[in-house]
């Protein structure tokens, strides 16, 4: 199911093109938005809320034309700044309330909704301080909820683990990933870790200089390779050496005890077992080794 | 060559106590430093770079202090993470007055290759206030580099770079680091920091946590059981000759496969291909599943 | 009738033991829209200009503001009813011209609340990406903070009308002067809070804010009150009055002698017969529009999506 379409979609600031003709459909579930040049993204997200025009092409997003109803789209669209943007004396609670009020929702279901957002979020006895008190985590959780308060069918979240240490951004990603898959709403994530977007996008789109570069379901863009990651525990040459004798052809890794061994015959990963069995040597790995996004900037001359 | 050296190394500020008797020594190649949010990082950085004096203990480069010593700042490059910048100068204005302040003999060509470095010379006679948020980071890193200086501190330099730019930088800071330059480099983003860093140091609220390779360091953990992932093609015959061998303490089922923890983690690995030939079973997939620098850093932060 | 449940399964009837699904709920009841977040938001401005739903120390400034506001009233009040007066010394168009430092100070501290903490926060985007145009946000700002200077203002020239009603004044005279005070009233809020959100509006830190308004408003009182007197002087007759127009007090003032007829506070702003009147009127319409222009122009630059 398609949630945002666009065609031949322009954005001119003068002599500054922003977005170039852009034509791509973006499916439900979570996608990837990647590129060079911050000014593409964020233009290109305000023409989807309807908040500025393009200067050629249209785009709909859940059925509604981003040109006309741009106020419609507001009201079942749901959008995560990546600025600073949270009021800094008030608490989450008193904050989401007026968020969800803005938002069209009644007063009552206003402060529920309110409350049972910070549930989902994971803030807890939290939200009756200030925000100004918060840590980075807490008030990025904040910022998703109040794209998440009114029920939106869909959420911009623009660079949401920016600013958070390892273990906040796993959590942050973990919560993403339920948006989608347990919240049943459509996610499209900015970002500039590609590492991020392998592990919870389900397509990607990288646009550069305002134009589309590519759009690629994940798991196309990931596929297996034809290689087999092996790593043992030393005697590494004396393996390759004997794969080499069986034909394979077998590539050296960069940290010790590591090769790749391309995959011509599905009868190799049997024959290294066999032979690290027998020379009585550790196997620490043994991996086919896959596709990453990151080919996609090394290989399609793609500039910034 | 340089080396940097912490001797016993403490700063407080009233009594947050931001580092505490950190004992650490920096040498040439590339060092990751890590730390959650507030582990005193910057604070680190910033006695090395000659911002601040330690509260206690020594902090030098080579023996000698850094500390109200601005012969050395000739020999230090700094890419702070502070986002403020002189709006209204051109990138390359900047950049030259850098390398004027440093008292180079040619500080234009300086700044030019500076700036090729960092992929800004196109922008370069435009104004910062108009750079977006990975541009700005270039040009900190160009002044940081234009008096090729031979220890480079970095806080978190690729923040808003868009994935090519961060490719090449990394590239350009692993190769500073084969070229023997030091450089110690703060990141949470630790996919980057296992590719290029061939150490890391981890500060956790103010402690040394770890120091090392972060391979070497998973070994040192003999507390965990080491975690790995195994498909077969028979994982049910698989698991029961696991056991039976008695290198794992402990063999799950799971829907891709198996789930094994083993406190020996030699003995498993050496176990494991024989215990498959002789079962006749065909290993598909073996992998570590917690040997990431990602869980190392998990398990040190969870300590 | 029930048989005891033994705790192993199929062991008898099902008991009343449940859980709950207290999953994300979704909602697919009414959305009401640009009017409703555009009160939603005036009403939170207006609330936010007496510091309700605030801690208490925010409430603090504008209720001590208004009491000292309204004490005169009160006074001028129990000094009519005592002496037995047979009109009030301060009128209803009067009373907030002659007190208009209070007036000031009220709005100097409101209105950088009210702009230059959502500048300094960043919050456009969050509210640009609801279901409102810009333009509202500006409106909403502008309305909810008069609103709340009218009720500052209309607090003690209601007190007035208790006190004459009370000092057994004629009924009918005394509601016409109230009602056309709170006309005033309501004139020289939206007057004075659309140039107050403009000032404000250029600075996120509220201290300059509060600094800008407060210097404005007083210094232009001070200022055009020479000015007219200068130029009375200097030339006979009534040019001297048109500069009144550049006080808003002086201008609010004059428009009460010309519409309605009562005297103003100050001899010298009273405009001279219908081309004053138009001046003076004409000079309202255009200050307001300029500074609503100015908003307009201010929120869509700032801070974007």
């Amino acid at each position: 199911m398609t949630t945002i379409t666009t065609s031949g979609l322009t954005k001119a600031f003068g002599s500054v093109t922003a977005v170039s003709n852009l034509t791509v459909e973006l499916p439900t579930g979570v996608v990837g938005l990647v590129g060079a040049n911050g000014a593409g993204k964020s233009t290109l997200i305000k023409m989807l809320l309807g908040l500025i025009p393009p200067t050629s092409g249209s785009a709909t997003i859940l059925g509604f034309d981003c040109l006309t109803d741009g106020l419609r789209i507001r009201e079942v669209v749901g959008y995560m700044p990546e600025s600073e943007c949270l009021p800094l004396d008030v608490s989450a609670t008193e904050f989401l309330v007026h968020m969800a009020r803005m938002s069209g929702l009644p007063a009552s279901t206003g402060r529920e909704r309110a409350a049972d957002t910070l549930r989902h979020v994971g803030l807890y006895e939290e939200r009756y301080r200030p925000i100004g008190g918060y840590s980075t985590g807490m008030k990025q959780r904040v910022k998703l909820a109040q794209a998440l308060v009114h029920d939106p069918k869909l959420v911009f979240l623009d660079e949401p683990t920016n600013g958070l240490d390892p273990a906040g951004r796993d959590d942050m990603l973990g919560l993403i990933s339920r948006v989608s898959s347990d919240f049943g709403i459509a996610v499209v994530v900015t970002s500039h870790l590609l590492g991020e977007l392998e592990r919870i996008a389900d397509h990607v789109v990288v646009i550069d200089g305002g134009v589309l570069q590519r759009s690629t379901s994940t798991a196309d863009a990931t596929q297996l390779s034809g290689a087999l990651l092996v790593e043992v525990t030393d005697d590494a040459d004396a393996v390759m050496a004997r794969l080499r004798d069986l034909g394979a052809s077998v590539a050296a890794g960069r940290t010790p005890g590591s090769f790749a061994v391309e995959l011509t015959d599905e009868s190799l990963p049997a024959a290294v077992v066999a032979i690290v069995a027998e020379l009585g040597v550790g196997l620490v790995r043994l991996q086919r080794r896959r596709h990453h996004l990151s080919e996609i900037f090394e290989t399609s001359g793609v500039t910034s | 060559m340089s080396t940097i050296e912490l001797v016993g190394v403490s700063r407080w500020f009233g009594n947050v106590v931001a580092v505490n008797d950190v004992t650490m020594t920096i040498g040439p190649g590339v060092t990751g430093l890590l730390g959650p949010n507030g582990a005193g990082k910057s604070t680190l950085l910033g006695m090395m770079s000659g911002f601040l004096p330690p509260s206690s203990g020594t902090v030098t480069i080579d023996g000698i202090a850094v500390w109200r010593n601005p012969a050395m700042y000739k020999e230090i490059g700094l890419v702070p993470e502070a986002e403020a910048m002189f709006d209204s100068m051109t990138g390359e204005e900047f950049v030259l007055a850098n390398a004027r302040l440093h008292g180079l003999a040619d500080p234009h060509s300086a700044t030019v290759a500076a700036l090729e470095k960092v992929e800004m010379l196109e922008a370069k006679a435009r104004r910062i206030g108009t750079f977006s948020k990975g541009m700005k980071q270039r040009i900190k890193m160009a002044t940081a580099l234009v008096h090729e200086p031979k220890v480079l501190l970095l806080d978190e330099p690729f923040n808003g770079m868009d994935p090519r730019q961060r490719m090449h930088l990394l590239a350009l800071l692993q190769q500073l680091g084969t070229d023997g330059h030091t450089v110690l480099f703060s990141s949470h983003i630790l996919e980057e920091v296992e590719d290029i860093a061939g150490t890391i140091e981890v500060v956790v609220a103010g402690r040394q946590a770890a120091s090392g390779d972060f391979r070497s360091i998973r070994r040192l953990m003999t507390e965990r059981p080491h975690q790995y992932s195994l498909s077969s093609s028979d994982n049910r015959a698989l698991a029961a000759a696991i056991i039976s061998d008695g290198s794992a303490d402990a063999v799950s089922l799971t829907a891709q496969g198996l789930d094994v923890q083993a406190s020996d983690f030699g003995r498993f690995v050496h176990a494991l291909p024989r215990i498959a030939r002789d079962a006749q079973i065909s290993l598909f997939d073996v992998t570590p599943a917690d040997d990431s620098l990602e869980s190392v850093f998990a398990y040190l932060v969870a300590r | 009738m029930t048989t005891p449940n033994t705790g192993l399964p199929n062991s008898g009837p099902p008991n009343d033991s449940v859980i709950h699904d207290i999953g994300f709920r979704h909602y697919d009841g009414p959305r009401l829209g640009r009017g409703w977040a555009f009160r939603s938001l005036l009403l939170e401005t207006l609330r936010g200009a007496f510091g309700l739903g605030r801690p208490a120390k925010v409430k603090i400034m504008p209720w001590v503001l208004i009491g000292l506001f309204t004490v005169p009233a009160i006074v001028i009040v129990a000094v009519v009813i005592l002496t037995g007066g047979q009109e009030l010394p301060l009128t209803y168009t009067q009373y907030p011209i002659a007190m208009s430092l209070l007036v000031s100070l009220f709005l100097a501290g409101r209105a950088p609340y009210a702009v230059s903490r959502d500048l300094r926060d960043g919050i456009m985007p969050l509210y640009l990406s609801r279901p409102i145009k810009r333009q509202d946000y500006v409106y909403a700002k502008l309305l909810g903070l008069a609103i709340a200077v009218w009720i500052f203002i209309a607090t003690p020239v209601t007190v007035l009308l208790i006190g004459a009603l009370l000092a057994k004044f004629p009924v009918r005279d005394q509601l016409l002067g109230w009602l056309g005070g709170m006309l005033m009233a309501a004139v020289l809020a939206l007057l004075i809070t659309s140039i107050a959100l403009t000032l404000a509006s250029f600075t996120k830190r509220r201290g300059l804010g509060v600094a800008a308004v407060l210097a404005t408003l007083v210094l232009l009182s001070g200022f055009v009150s020479v000015l007219v007197s200068v130029v009375t002087m200097q030339r006979s007759g009534s040019t001297g009055t048109y500069f009144a127009v550049l006080d808003p007090y002086l201008l609010v003032d004059g428009l009460s002698a010309a519409w309605l007829g009562v005297d103003p506070q100050n001899d010298f702003a009273q405009p001279d017969g219908a081309l004053g009147t138009l001046v003076f009127t004409t000079a309202l319409v255009v200050i307001v529009a300029g500074m609503v222009a100015i908003l307009l122009r201010r929120f869509r630059k700032v801070g974007g999506v």
